[in-house]
């Protein structure tokens, strides 16, 4: 079996899914919310969804990969929000993968050798 | 892809075969590094700065318990980091002691839980791990987990953990394989004693410990897992801190017996027995007099070797290249410039003959070695006034010379050492010791009575040496220093 994606929004929404697949790798990517036309109000967000996505026949065979749009512009700008205080984001976009301290922040995001690290390394 | 190169080079194959190996016209990278610690990573780094195509190679050897860990070396995984961060845990402990008369009010006796310090302590690990391959990999260095070792001129052959070997070949090598600690070579000391580089990553609290050495290792472990309420006990063969001030080094014994840690003294291990399984269990170590026919029998959940450490440089076919190691000591003697005997092998870190065994240490002469091969420069590593710090529960930061290596080099009568106790703002309210902190510089009286020993014991003094440091870099002379006007109120000022 190969890897399926989610996608999700908000906090809720993502631990829940999280937690429905647990013991399986998850990756997750964190974007701004995308308007009516479907362009997020964060551009590092616009400039790393492809590279991602060119990625993801990388994944491992099992693994899952989680879309998750956090919120709108204020709701992230919030410093108690529930993606800073629980799962420590500091930036949009954030590329990790779930349950270890591997991640990749903003402008990593852009650079296919480092997604294709997190994606294919332990 | 490199194992097909290989493949098609037959003809070195069948002179390798031969014992003769011949020089490539061209190699596959610039730069090799063995070891991916504080000297290994610093140097790969900096050569990438300069677009020499670079690789690092870095494998860990689990431990007789079975421990292991990612990129970094030793500073990173087991050593300086988690050190800091559970001396930094018991010193939370003491806080919240202390507390009480500044006047908190909790009425909860506090209890310490080993597996959430270490988990987080772990996690921030695994942070700094993925944190330097993401560097190694945005600054294009290629990193190979896998264990190098030389099989000829210019050539290192790589095996990973699946036992795949490579062979790579290079222009430059430098050698930052680091130290591994040493066994006391008596029955059941693999078997069941554990070291630092199983501790931070102890799955369970190692309960009633019994530390063996008297090293920094030795005394810093003991003295957080004290402060962490645990019941500890440090076996010393003879002195304190070998090669530290003594002076201080008795110091900072008194008081941590004086603050719950037991001191066997001039005893050594014989024998380490398993009585009860567990996690932990419980061991029955038999001990030996130095002084005499004595032996004891004592036993702990946790037997903890901190006796020294040995340098990776036995297997790593050193001999192939013809690279001069000390035989006893396994350390490899290098000139100002950190080269071998070998011209294009060099070597940085702990395994460095007759050098400070430091991170920084480490990172600055990988640093400089690499802009000196590819940036032009000549500045060499300054291995002279380094500062350090011990991180014993009353912390102790030096720089320069001990009074007894002063007194032996500039003679007693031109030294002149000026000392002080001081009694931190902090601890007179909780009625901490009033007697114990200490400060003392040793002066050149024939040289202007300049500094040329710093030495102080107290809280955070690591930071209190990191200025005076810059300050003996410098020239500082005791008049200098009599009139810098002090911050008031701080231990510095004294």
């Amino acid at each position: 079996m190969g890897w399926e994606e989610r996608q999700v929004r908000g906090y809720p929404e993502f631990v829940r899914t999280a937690q429905s697949y647990h013991g399986r790798p998850i990756f997750a990517l964190f974007c701004g919310d995308k308007d009516a036309e479907g362009r997020s109000w964060c551009p590092d967000c616009v400039t790393a969804e492809p590279v991602v996505r060119k990625e993801l026949h990388n994944l491992p065979d099992e693994s899952v990969f989680i879309y998750c749009l956090v919120g709108d512009r204020a709701y992230w700008k919030d410093p108690n929000n529930e993606f800073r205080r629980n799962l420590k984001l500091t930036g949009v976009p954030t590329l990790l993968k779930y349950g270890t301290p591997q991640k990749l922040v903003e402008e990593e995001c852009f650079k296919s050798e480092l997604v294709r690290m997190l994606f294919t390394e332990d | 892809s490199i194992q097909a190169h290989k493949e098609e080079e037959n003809p070195r194959k069948t002179m390798e075969v031969n014992g003769f190996m011949p020089v490539p016209d061209s190699y596959d990278y610039d730069l090799i590094v063995i070891g991916g610690g504080s000297g290994g990573l610093a140097a790969a780094k900096e050569a990438a700065k300069y677009e020499k195509k670079v690789m690092v190679l870095d494998f860990v050897m689990p431990t007789p318990q079975g421990s292991s860990w990612g990129l970094g070396g030793t500073c990173v995984n087991v050593g300086c980091i988690p050190k800091k961060l559970m001396h930094q845990a018991a010193l939370l402990g003491q806080a919240l002691q202390d507390s009480r008369k500044f006047g908190w009010q909790f009425t909860e006796e506090v209890k310490h839980n080993w597996m959430t310090m270490t988990e987080s302590v772990q996690n921030y690990i695994g942070s700094l791990n993925w944190g330097y391959r993401v560097a190694l990999r945005d600054k294009k260095v290629t990193y190979e987990n896998a264990y190098g070792e030389f099989v000829g001129s210019h050539t290192i052959k790589a095996t990973n953990k699946k036992g795949v070997e490579k062979l790579y070949t290079a222009e430059t090598f430098i050698i930052a394989t680091g130290e591994r600690p040493r066994y006391l070579g008596i029955p059941g000391d693999k078997e069941y004693c554990i070291s630092s580089d199983d501790l931070f990553s102890l799955p369970y609290c190692p309960g009633r410990t019994l530390v063996v050495g008297a090293s920094y290792v030795a005394l810093e472990c003991a003295g957080f897992l004290a402060g962490l309420g645990l019941d500890v006990t440090v076996m010393v063969r003879s002195i304190l801190l070998r090669g530290f001030d003594q002076d201080m080094a008795n110091r900072i014994g008194e008081y941590m017996k004086e603050h719950g840690v037991n001191f066997i003294r001039e005893f050594v291990p014989i024998k380490v027995e398993r009585v009860e399984e567990g996690t932990p269990g419980i061991l029955k170590v038999t001990a030996k007099s130095t002084t005499g026919d004595q032996i004891i029998e004592v036993e702990y959940n946790t037997v903890l070797l901190a006796i020294g450490r040995d340098p990776c440089t036995r297997k790593i076919g050193l001999d192939k290249v013809g690279v001069k190691i000390n035989e006893r000591t396994g350390k490899i003697p290098v000139n100002d410039e950190e080269q071998t005997n070998v011209p294009y092998i060099y070597a940085v870190g702990d395994i460095l003959q007759d050098k400070l065994e430091l991170t920084p240490v480490a990172i600055q002469a990988g640093r400089l070695l690499v802009q000196r091969l590819y940036a032009g420069t000549t500045t060499k590593c300054d291995y002279v006034n380094v500062p350090t710090t011990v991180f014993t529960p009353l912390e102790y930061g030096a720089c320069g010379y001990s009074e007894e290596t002063a007194v032996e080099k500039f003679g007693e009568e031109n030294i002149e050492v000026y000392h002080s106790h001081f009694w931190p703002l902090e601890w007179t309210v909780p009625s901490r010791d009033n007697n114990k902190c200490y400060a003392k510089i040793i002066c050149n009286t024939q040289d202007d009575e300049r500094v040329i020993g710093f030495h102080v014991l107290g809280p955070n003094a690591g930071e209190v040496t990191q200025g005076f440091a810059a300050a003996i870099k410098c020239g500082l002379t005791k008049e200098q220093l009599d009139s810098t006007v002090g911050i008031h109120p701080v231990c510095a000022e004294v």
